[in-house]
C-alpha cells in the first residue's frame, strides 16, 4: 500500500519536473537580448532545448510503457508520432536552407576575393594554391565588377520565392546595372536564377514549409480533464511535446530559408502551463521580427543572414556609387565595409556546420523514437 | 549563320599568319633579340617554354598543351582560305606578334628585384595596342553562339586562352608594381578591367560547356555536328556514351581542364567552383529523375498505400545502386579530369555535391522504414537493406576520407533502421498468427489457410533472403538489446528455453522455432473446434505434416530450423496419429471382443450378432464420416490407412473366423456379416479422400 503510494509521487513528480525543466530552459531561451534573438547561437540553443526535452519525454514513456499502451494514451502518442514524422521534412528543408545559406557564402567569398585583402578570404574549397589567388593592392574597376557580378547572384539567391520577378528587376536596377554593356550579363543572371530555385534536394517542388507547419499543429489540443486522469497525467507531457515541437519547428522556417516559408500558423497555448509564458512571448518577438519593414521580404529571420543581406546591400550600394580612379576616402570606405561583411560572413561559417549537425540529430532522434514506438507497439500487440 | 564563324575565323587567322612574318620582319627590335622569329611559327612555341622556365610547373605544362592542340589548325587552313575571301588586311600588328612581344617583356619583369623595377621599369608602348587586340579578341569571342563554341576549333580556343592566360599574369606582375594612383594607374585599371571580362567570358563558357550534355538530345546531336564539321567529331560523340563520363567528349573536357585552370590562376576559383557545383548539381538532378527516384517527401511516404509505397521501392534500389556504382565515380571522374591540377579542390567539390543527394537517397529509407508495418513489406525491407550493405563498399571507395566517415554512418544508420523494422515484421508475424480468431474450423481437417500462408511465406524469406535475415537478426537485435529501451524479445533466451538440448540456434532460428511454436499452439486451439477428437487429429496431423514438409522441402529453411527439430517434429505428429487410432479404430474393435460372447463355454448368439451388428454400424459411420475428411498429403494418407488396415484386418479377420461359424450360413449370415474382410480393406483405401457416401452409391 505505502509502496503503491510511493509509485504514485514519484510519478507525480517526474511529471512536474517535466513541466518545469521544459519552462525552464523555454525562460532561458526567451532572456535572450533582442540582438541575439534568432542569431545561429540561439538556433543552436533551441535546439538543444528540444533535443533535452525530447530525451526526457522519452524517459516518461519510458517509465510508463503499461499506460502508453492503453487507451486513450495510445490514441495520444500515435499523434504525436504523426507530428514528429512531419517535423522530419522540415529537418530535411532546413538542411537544404543551410546549404543554401552556404552558396552564398561562396557568393560573399568572391566578393572579398574582389575586394577585400587575402586574408580576408578563406577559401571553403579548402585549395591550397588558393594564397595567390587574391592579390592585395589598390581596388579597380575590374575587382569591382566581379564584386558586384556576384552581389547581384547573391541578391537574386536571396529572395525569397515567393517574390514576383517585379522585385527582382528592381534589385538589378538597384544595382546600376548601365555600366556593364556585355549582353551576357542578362543572359547569365537568367539562368543563374534558375540554378539558384533548384537547390532542394529534400522536398518536392510542391512542399510547402507554411502548410507543413500547419499539419505538425493540426488538432493539437489542451487534454481535456478526464483524459489527463484517466491517463494518470501523461496526457499532459504529449501536449507539452507537441507544442515544443511545433514552437521548434516554426522558429527555424522563420530562421532559415526554405520552401514556402509562411509564419502564419495558429499557435495558441493555454497560459496556465508554466512553459507557455516564453513560448509565447517568444512567438511574438519573432512575428514583431518578420514584421519589420526591411525584413518583411528575407528569406530567413536568421540575425547573420540579416546582417549578411545588409552589408552586401551597403556594399552593393557604394559599388555603384564609386568614380575611377577611386578617392583615397571611398576606398577606405569601401574596405571598411568588406571588412564587417567578412566579419559576418565568418560567424555564419563557423556557426552553420554545427547547426547542420544538430538538425541532423533532431532528425534522427525523431526516427528513432518513431521506431522505438513503432517497435513497443508491435510488442504490444503480441503479448 | 554559325556556319560561316568557322571559315572565317580560320581565314583571318591564316591572313594574320602571312602578316606575322611581315611585321616580324619589320619588327627590328625583334628581329635583333630574337632570330628564330623569322622561322615558322612553331618558334613561338620553342621560345614560350625557354620564358617559362622560371615559371611554376603547372604553367609549364599548360602552355605545352596549348602548343599540342595549336598544330591541327594548320590542316584547317585551305578550308578556310576557300570559304571566306574577305580578309581585313590593314592589321599590321597582330594578337600573336603582340604576345610575343609581351611574353619577352613579362619575362624581363619577373626577374629584376622590385626596387629595380620601381626606380626604372618601362612600360612599352605596345602594351596599348597589346591590350586592344586581346579586347578585340575577347569581344569577338564572347559574340559566338555559346552552342557553337563548345565545338569550336581549338586553335582558337587555345589562343584565347593564351590570351587571358598572358592578360591575367600582366596583371598580377603590373598591379604588384604599380598602384593605381601611380602614373601608370589608368593602364593598370584598364588591364585589371580587361582581365576582369576575360575571367567572365570564361565563367560563361565554362558554363555553357558544361551545360552542354543537357542540350544536346538525340535528334540535336546531328545538327550541332554539322555545325562545326570537325572530323572525328561524331566518333567522339559516339564514344561518350559508352564512357563513364556521360555527354562530354574529350575535346570538350580538354576546354573545361584549361579553362578551369586559367580561372584559378586568374585568381577566379570561387567563381570557377560556383558555377561547376551549381551545374553540376542540376545535372545530377536530372539523372536521379531520369533514373525514375522523384523526391518524396517522407511525410507523403506516411501517407502512401501499400502497393503505392511498393511501387516507389524498386526504382530507388535501382538509383541507389547506380548512384554506389556507377555516377557517383563517373562525377568524381568529371571532377578530376577537370580539375586535373587540383585534386584537393576537386576532392571537396565533389564531396559537397554528392553528399546532399546521396543523403537525400538515404532519407527515403529512413521514410519507409518508419512507415506503417505490414508482413508484406517485409521483402521490399530486404532488399532494400541488401542494397544499402552492399553499396557500402563503393561508397567508401568514391568519397574523399572525411566525406566517407559520415557517409558511412549514415548508411549504416539507415541500414539498421530498416534490419530493426525488418525485425519487427518479421516479428508481427506472429500478431497476424495470433489474431486469427476464425471459429469456423476448415471442412474435412484439412490444412488450415492460417498453415499454408505462415509456411508459404516463411518458405519464401527463407529461400530468397535466409542469410539476410540470419544477418539482420545477428546485427539489429544486438543494437537493439544493448540499448536496452526496447526490444520485442530476447531472442537467444528465447530459443534456450525452447530447445535447451538443441545445439546454438541462430537468432534466426530462434525466431523461426517461436514462430513454428505459436502456430502449433493457435492450431491446436483450432482443433478443438472440432467436436470429433478423430478429426482435430486428423487436423493436426494435416498441418503438421504440411509445416514438416515445407520444411523439409527447402534446403534453406530446414538449415534453419535443424535435423533435431524436425525429428522432435515427427515424433510430435506420432502422437496424433497414436491419439487417432485409439479414438476411432480401438473404439472400432471394442465391438470384436469376447467380452460376453462366451458364458459356461458356449458363445451366445444374441450377443454375437449384436457384435457384429454394432461393428457394421461403427464401420458404416466411420466410413460415411471419414471417407470426406481430407488428407492432403499422399503419403500421409496411406500411412493412416496402412496402419487402420494392421490394426482392423486381422482383428476383424480372426473374430470372423472364430465366430462367423455361429450364425446360421445364408440369410443370418447375409444380415450380420456384411463386410469381408477385403471389403474392409477397400473400404479403408476410400478414407481421407474428401468424398462423402461412397459406400452407399456401392452398395447399391
Amino acid at each position: 500500500m505505502e509502496s503503491s503510494n510511493d509509485g504514485l509521487a514519484s510519478h507525480e513528480v517526474e511529471l512536474e519536473s517535466f513541466q518545469r525543466q521544459v519552462a525552464d530552459r523555454f525562460h532561458h531561451l526567451a532572456s535572450v537580448p533582442s540582438d541575439e534573438l534568432l542569431s545561429l547561437p540561439w538556433v543552436r540553443k533551441l535546439l538543444d532545448v528540444f533535443l533535452c526535452c525530447q530525451e526526457e519525454f522519452r524517459i516518461i514513456l519510458f517509465n510508463n510503457k503499461a499506460q502508453v499502451m492503453k487507451p486513450p494514451m495510445d490514441r495520444l502518442i500515435a499523434d504525436f508520432y504523426e507530428r514528429t514524422v512531419k517535423a522530419l521534412d522540415v529537418c530535411n528543408a532546413i538542411r537544404d536552407g543551410i546549404e543554401q545559406i552556404r552558396q552564398w557564402l561562396k557568393l560573399l567569398e568572391i566578393v572579398l576575393c574582389a575586394l577585400g585583402d587575402s586574408n580576408v578570404t578563406n577559401n571553403t574549397y579548402n585549395n591550397n594554391n588558393n594564397n595567390n589567388n587574391c592579390y592585395q593592392r589598390t581596388l579597380g574597376e575590374g575587382q569591382f565588377r566581379r564584386a558586384k557580378k556576384a552581389l547581384i547572384d547573391l541578391a537574386i539567391g536571396m529572395l525569397d520565392e515567393k517574390d514576383s520577378s517585379q522585385s527582382l528587376a528592381h534589385r538589378n536596377r538597384s544595382f546600376g546595372r548601365n555600366n556593364n554593356s556585355s549582353s551576357h550579363s542578362k543572359d547569365h543572371h537568367h539562368r543563374s536564377l534558375g540554378h539558384f530555385r533548384s537547390l532542394s534536394w529534400s522536398v518536392s517542388r510542391s512542399w510547402s514549409a507554411a502548410r507543413q507547419l500547419q499539419a505538425i499543429g493540426n488538432n493539437l489540443a489542451v487534454p481535456r480533464g478526464n483524459e489527463v486522469v484517466v491517463t494518470n497525467g501523461l496526457a499532459m507531457p504529449v501536449y507539452t511535446m507537441g507544442c515544443v515541437l511545433m514552437f521548434v519547428m516554426w522558429a527555424l522556417v522563420a530562421a532559415i530559408p526554405c520552401q514556402d516559408r509562411g509564419l502564419q500558423v495558429h499557435f495558441y497555448v493555454p497560459r496556465q502551463f508554466s512553459w507557455a509564458t516564453p513560448i509565447l512571448s517568444l512567438h511574438e518577438r519573432i512575428m514583431e521580427e518578420s514584421k519589420k519593414r526591411d525584413r518583411k521580404n528575407a528569406c530567413g529571420l536568421l540575425r547573420e543572414i540579416y546582417q549578411m543581406e545588409k552589408c552586401s546591400r551597403l556594399l552593393g550600394e557604394l559599388a555603384d556609387s564609386v568614380q575611377f580612379p577611386l578617392s583615397e576616402e571611398k576606398e577606405r570606405e569601401v574596405r571598411q565595409r568588406v571588412k564587417e561583411l567578412g566579419q559576418v560572413c565568418n560567424a555564419m561559417k563557423e556557426g552553420l556546420e554545427p547547426l547542420e549537425r544538430q538538425v541532423r540529430e533532431v532528425f534522427h532522434r525523431i526516427v528513432h523514437s518513431r521506431t522505438e514506438g513503432l517497435n513497443s507497439l508491435g510488442r504490444h500487440n503480441s503479448e | 549563320m554559325e556556319k560561316n564563324h568557322q571559315p572565317e575565323k580560320s581565314s583571318s587567322f591564316n591572313e594574320g599568319d602571312d602578316d606575322e612574318k611581315n611585321s616580324c620582319a619589320d619588327n627590328t627590335l625583334q628581329a635583333a633579340e630574337s632570330p628564330k622569329c623569322s622561322n615558322e611559327e612553331k618558334s613561338a612555341a620553342v621560345e614560350i617554354t625557354e620564358v617559362e622556365m622560371e615559371k611554376p610547373e603547372e604553367m609549364k605544362t599548360g602552355k605545352t598543351e596549348i602548343e599540342e592542340i595549336e598544330k591541327p589548325e594548320e590542316k584547317e587552313k585551305e578550308g578556310g582560305e576557300l570559304g571566306e575571301p574577305t580578309p581585313p588586311p590593314e592589321i599590321k600588328y597582330t594578337l600573336e606578334t603582340a604576345s610575343e612581344d609581351i611574353e619577352r617583356f613579362l619575362s624581363n619583369l619577373s626577374t629584376p628585384t622590385e626596387e629595380e623595377v620601381e626606380a626604372g621599369l618601362e612600360i612599352p608602348e605596345f602594351i596599348e595596342k597589346y591590350l586592344d587586340l586581346v579586347e578585340e579578341k575577347i569581344t569577338k569571342h564572347e559574340s559566338l553562339d555559346t552552342k557553337v563554341k563548345g565545338c569550336q576549333l581549338p586553335e582558337d580556343d587555345a589562343s584565347f586562352l593564351k590570351a587571358v592566360d598572358q592578360i591575367s599574369k600582366m596583371y598580377k606582375n603590373l598591379s604588384a608594381v604599380f598602384k593605381l594612383d601611380s602614373n601608370q594607374g589608368p593602364l593598370i585599371n584598364r588591364i585589371g578591367r580587361i582581365q576582369q571580362g576575360a575571367m567572365s567570358n570564361l565563367e560563361d563558357e565554362f558554363r555553357s560547356l558544361l551545360e552542354e550534355p543537357r542540350f544536346v538530345e538525340p535528334e540535336q546531336k546531328q545538327e550541332v555536328a554539322d555545325q562545326c564539321p570537325i572530323p572525328g567529331q561524331d566518333q567522339s560523340a559516339e564514344s561518350n556514351e559508352e564512357s563513364n563520363l556521360p555527354g562530354h567528349s574529350q575535346e570538350v573536357l580538354a576546354n573545361l581542364n584549361k579553362i578551369a585552370k586559367e580561372m584559378i590562376s586568374g585568381g577566379h576559383e570561387s567563381e570557377c567552383c560556383e558555377v561547376y557545383m551549381i551545374t553540376r548539381r542540376n545535372v545530377m538532378e536530372e539523372t536521379l529523375n531520369k533514373l525514375g527516384f522523384e523526391k518524396i517527401s517522407i511525410d507523403e511516404v506516411q501517407k502512401m498505400q501499400l502497393e503505392a509505397l511498393e511501387r516507389e521501392i524498386p526504382p530507388w534500389i535501382k538509383a541507389f545502386k547506380q548512384c554506389a556504382n556507377v555516377y557517383f565515380s563517373a562525377e568524381r571522374k568529371l571532377a578530376e579530369t577537370i580539375f586535373s591540377d587540383y585534386p584537393s579542390l576537386s576532392g571537396s567539390l565533389f564531396s559537397n555535391l554528392t553528399r546532399g543527394m546521396f543523403i537525400q537517397l538515404l532519407n527515403f529509407a529512413e521514410a519507409v522504414a518508419i512507415s506503417k508495418r505490414s508482413t508484406e513489406k517485409l521483402f521490399k525491407f530486404l532488399d532494400m537493406y541488401e542494397t544499402l550493405r552492399d553499396s557500402l563498399s563503393a561508397i567508401e571507395s568514391v568519397f574523399p576520407e572525411e566525406c566517407a566517415k559520415e557517409l558511412r554512418a549514415e548508411t549504416t544508420t539507415a541500414r539498421s533502421r530498416i534490419g530493426e523494422t525488418a525485425i519487427c515484421i518479421f516479428c508481427d508475424l506472429e500478431n497476424s498468427i495470433k489474431s486469427d480468431t476464425g471459429k469456423t474450423p476448415v471442412p474435412g481437417g484439412a490444412v488450415h489457410p492460417l498453415t499454408r500462408y505462415t509456411m508459404n511465406y516463411l518458405k519464401y524469406a527463407c529461400d530468397e533472403y535466409k542469410d539476410t535475415l540470419e544477418q539482420v537478426f545477428k546485427e539489429h537485435s544486438k543494437i537493439e538489446r544493448a540499448d536496452s529501451t526496447s526490444r520485442p524479445r530476447n531472442y537467444e533466451g528465447d530459443s534456450e528455453n525452447y530447445n535447451n538440448d538443441e545445439e546454438n540456434h541462430s537468432p534466426f532460428s530462434g525466431q523461426l522455432m517461436r514462430i513454428m511454436d505459436l502456430l502449433d499452439s493457435i492450431l491446436e486451439t483450432k482443433s478443438k473446434l472440432y467436436k470429433d477428437v478423430s478429426l482435430s487429429c486428423i487436423f493436426m496431423m494435416n498441418n503438421g505434416r504440411y509445416m514438416l514438409q515445407k520444411i523439409k522441402g527447402s534446403a534453406e529453411i530446414h538449415q534453419a530450423m535443424g535435423d533435431t527439430w524436425c525429428r522432435k517434429r515427427s515424433s510430435y505428429l506420432r502422437n496424433y496419429h497414436r491419439n487417432y487410432q485409439r479414438e476411432t479404430w480401438t473404439k472400432l474393435l471394442g465391438c470384436l471382443s469376447n467380452e460376453g460372447l462366451n458364458v459356461n463355454g458356449k458363445v451366445v448368439k444374441p450377443v454375437l450378432k449384436e457384435k457384429f451388428k454394432s461393428f457394421n454400424a461403427m464401420f458404416d459411420e466411420i466410413h460415411k464420416t471419414q471417407s470426406s475428411w481430407v488428407v492432403y498429403d499422399k503419403q500421409l494418407q496411406s500411412e493412416l490407412r496402412v496402419s487402420i488396415s494392421a490394426v482392423v484386418i486381422p482383428a476383424y479377420r480372426s473374430f470372423l473366423g472364430r465366430f462367423s461359424g455361429y450364425l446360421d450360413s445364408g440369410r443370418q449370415t447375409e444380415k450380420y456379416i456384411k463386410f469381408q474382410p477385403d471389403d474392409i480393406e477397400t473400404y479403408i483405401d476410400e478414407l481421407f479422400d474428401g468424398n462423402p457416401a461412397s459406400m452407399a452409391r456401392r452398395k447399391t
